[in-house]
């Protein structure tokens, strides 16, 4: 009985001493990927805990893939685990996060302030983390598609920056006919099945006014789609683009133009950096950037990339965490991220700092782009769209089916998810 | 504590003894296979989508109607089947000669025995990445040594066929020094006074081969071949890492790990993990009703 009381004792006086250091710091874990520059993260993260003693920011990084990201965050969420309190998330996630009730809605802690808050975002990015008239997120990084070229050899060849795919391709027949160099790539862009695939799909399907979902049904104009698939594959059989097309991925297109062995190319915002900066570049001071070509009779349209800050419906402290997620939304972390990571803004604002134009003068000629590019189909199966429309673009560019068979499957495969 | 009781305690009736020297075991079978595999009955006869915070339902059979009126089911069955045959009967032969050479009785034998095991010992998902690498159309070996010879570059992943083939070959790389191990263990089980007599009456090495060595390794090859037919079925981290077109090489697992995992749709998944369960128990029975009938 003595050694129970004794115990007891101890227990509460540390019992006491736990609520004496009650201004001990809350903490919150924010997931960032490997591709977002963690490391200026991190230091941004050390400003805020700076100038709020309160909080301990822990930076936990994970794949350097949205994919892998995503199946990060999937089992951490189903299984409602609170260890994350915010994380970045891709442009074409917010409409499953709201519908699986992982995120947080943060117009209820935007309050009044809302419209005036979300008014320094570009409307694209607003529209795209505003599911069911509620904020699922916070526009953290924008990007969009772009096309490169080869600056130097435009000029000798005195040819203008294609405006459609169609004089792309007679530039670039002609510059690897002159060049003699049978290596030379006339263009590159994502054929493997990987995300940047659906945006190969949609770009010229965009181009002619295609869509994929219109109020939640399957809105599927295939006329457009075999033409926009057609034009992919004409480039492919003309010798443009290369016969093994089919096994390029994303960072694939950024390197080869970096080793000069490509003339145009359809890359991220990313790539701009890589290509002027890095010590192996080929191609520094011979590249060009314009807003990419239109399908005959279409317009220019890019796809719209991008991360966004949300916070965890599972978090235990979910005011403190947006708290974070509004401070890491202010134009001076977006300008930081602009000098320093070569991230365009969400905000156009920001475009039109002096530090900003500084660094990166090419970002003042893509806002116009970065503003108007679409957003992929919005939807809580994403993941399923996404897979039908990759999977198929990428057995055509493999030769192993005929755009019409594929778009059959990507139909059949959306109006299932959709279904279900 | 009553003298009673602690004799009871000490010497239990022998049932009593009994269970509770199973208790540990049973408990630990229940908690990790039978509670699993009854979850996973029990969700495929639901409709549990948690991408999408819809509630979970009962649908009956749904699920399993749905799965076999899915040509995407079906295709995967067919790859996973293409890979079980190719691959099982080719591990067994590659797996053979290999047991065969390190059974000889030479001097380097012990470094040899260690090479064996070297792919058995290389992680799966980790092979599927090297072989990626050898057919890959532009940096790969294979084609630099097809270009040696003077036949053109293949651009093996746009084929399903050959994608199935470079898959199938590095199973077989990967599966084969498994196969050798346990067939080594066999044929050193078998008296070296079977082959002294064979020798007394003449019989030539092949005989000896067709007569003695074979026969007495039939149930240490229905060991290896039933472990292999069960990890072909389930066939999963080489075929993910040598994708080939779209998904036309994907195999049941990669499907189950696709709709579940990816997807989040588990009752979908759950019911495509029992198909793959039944296929297993299947091809299972078969061989075990072999292995009762005396192998033969």
């Amino acid at each position: 009985m003595r050694r129970l009381a004794r115990a007891l004792a101890i227990a509460m006086a540390l019992g006491s001493t736990g609520t004496a250091q009650a201004a001990e710091p809350v903490q919150l874990h924010a997931y960032v990927g490997g591709q977002q520059r963690p490391d200026i993260m991190r230091e941004l993260f050390a400003e805020y805990m700076a100038a709020h003693p309160g909080v301990k920011v822990t930076l936990e990084v994970g794949a350097a893939s949205s994919d892998l990201h995503q199946k990060y965050l999937n089992m951490v969420l189903t299984a409602k685990d609170p260890t994350l309190d915010v994380f970045l998330i891709d442009i074409v996630r917010p409409a499953q996060f709201a519908a699986a009730g992982w995120a947080e809605p943060l117009d209820r802690y935007l309050g009044a302030e809302r419209e005036s808050f979300m008014s320094r975002f570009l409307p694209g990015y607003v529209a795209a983390d505003t599911i069911g008239g509620h904020v699922i997120a916070l526009p953290a990084l924008a990007d969009a598609l772009f096309l490169y070229y080869r600056k130097d050899l435009l000029d000798r060849y005195g040819a203008p920056v294609p405006a459609t795919w169609e004089e792309l391709a007679r530039t670039a027949r002609r510059i690897q006919a002159g060049e003699h160099d049978p290596q030379l790539q006339g263009v590159s862009f994502q054929g493997k099945a990987v995300e940047g695939a659906v945006c190969t799909f949609l770009l010229p399907y965009w181009s002619l006014g295609g869509e994929i979902i219109r109020d939640g049904r399957l809105s599927f104009d295939r006329a457009k789609a075999e033409a926009g698939l057609g034009m992919w594959l004409g480039l492919v059989r003309d010798g443009v683009a290369k016969a093994n097309i089919s096994e390029v991925a994303t960072d694939d297109t950024r390197k080869e133009f970096q080793a000069g062995k490509v003339i145009f190319a359809v890359a991220w915002g990313y790539a701009w950096n890589h290509f002027q900066q890095d010590a192996d570049s080929q191609v520094a001071g011979k590249v060009g950037v314009a807003r990419l070509p239109a399908m005959p009779g279409g317009e220019s349209v890019s796809c719209m990339g991008g991360w966004n800050w949300a916070v965890s419906a599972f978090s235990r402290h979910k005011p403190e965490a947006v708290e974070l997620v509004r401070w890491m939304a202010r134009p001076e972390v977006s300008r930081e991220l602009a000098v320093r990571g070569s991230f365009h803004p969400a905000q156009a604002a920001v475009y039109e700092d002096p530090q900003v134009r500084q660094a990166v003068p090419w970002f003042h000629d893509a806002l116009p782009v970065v503003a108007s590019a679409r957003a992929r189909p919005v939807t809580a199966v994403y993941k399923q769209v996404s897979d039908a429309i990759r999977i198929n673009t990428n057995t055509v560019l493999a030769g192993v089916k005929t755009p019409s068979e594929a778009l059959d499957e990507i139909e059949q495969r959306i109006a299932r998810a959709l279904r279900r | 504590m009553s003298r009673r009781l602690r004799d009871r305690i000490l010497d239990p009736p022998e049932h009593v003894l009994a269970w509770a020297l199973l208790a540990p075991a049973l408990l630990l079978v229940l908690a990790v296979v039978a509670w699993p595999v009854a979850r996973l009955f029990a969700n495929s006869v639901m409709d549990v989508r948690l991408s999408q915070g819809l509630p979970v339902r009962f649908v009956g059979l749904d699920n399993y109607a749905a799965v076999l009126a899915d040509p995407l089911f079906w295709r995967s069955v067919r790859n996973t089947m293409v890979i079980v045959i190719a691959t099982v009967p080719g591990a067994l032969v590659v797996g053979l000669a290999l047991a065969l050479l390190a059974n000889l009785p030479f001097r380097t034998r012990g470094p040899i025995r260690l090479a064996l095991l070297l792919p058995w010992a290389t992680p799966l998902a980790f092979t599927g990445l090297i072989f990626a690498w050898f057919f890959h159309s532009e940096y790969g070996l294979v084609n630099d040594l097809l270009a040696r010879v003077g036949a053109g570059p293949r651009i093996w992943f746009n084929s399903p066929g050959l994608t199935l083939a470079a898959i199938c070959m590095a199973t077989i790389w990967k599966t084969s020094s498994f196969m050798a191990l346990i067939l080594l263990a066999g044929l050193q089980t078998i008296p070296a006074s079977l082959y002294e007599a064979a020798e007394v009456d003449g019989a030539s090495r092949w005989t000896q081969f067709r007569e003695i060595t074979l026969p007495m390794l039939v149930p240490s090859m229905l060991v290896a071949l039933i472990f292999r037919t069960l990890t072909a079925i389930q066939s999963f981290d080489i075929p993910v890492s040598m994708p080939g077109p779209g998904e036309e090489t994907a195999t049941l697992a990669m499907y189950i790990q696709q709709q579940a995992v990816d997807y989040l749709d588990l009752g979908y998944g759950s019911a495509l993990a029992v198909f793959m369960f039944a296929l297993s128990m299947a091809i299972t029975s078969v061989y075990l009703r072999y292995v009762r009938g005396g192998g033969r």
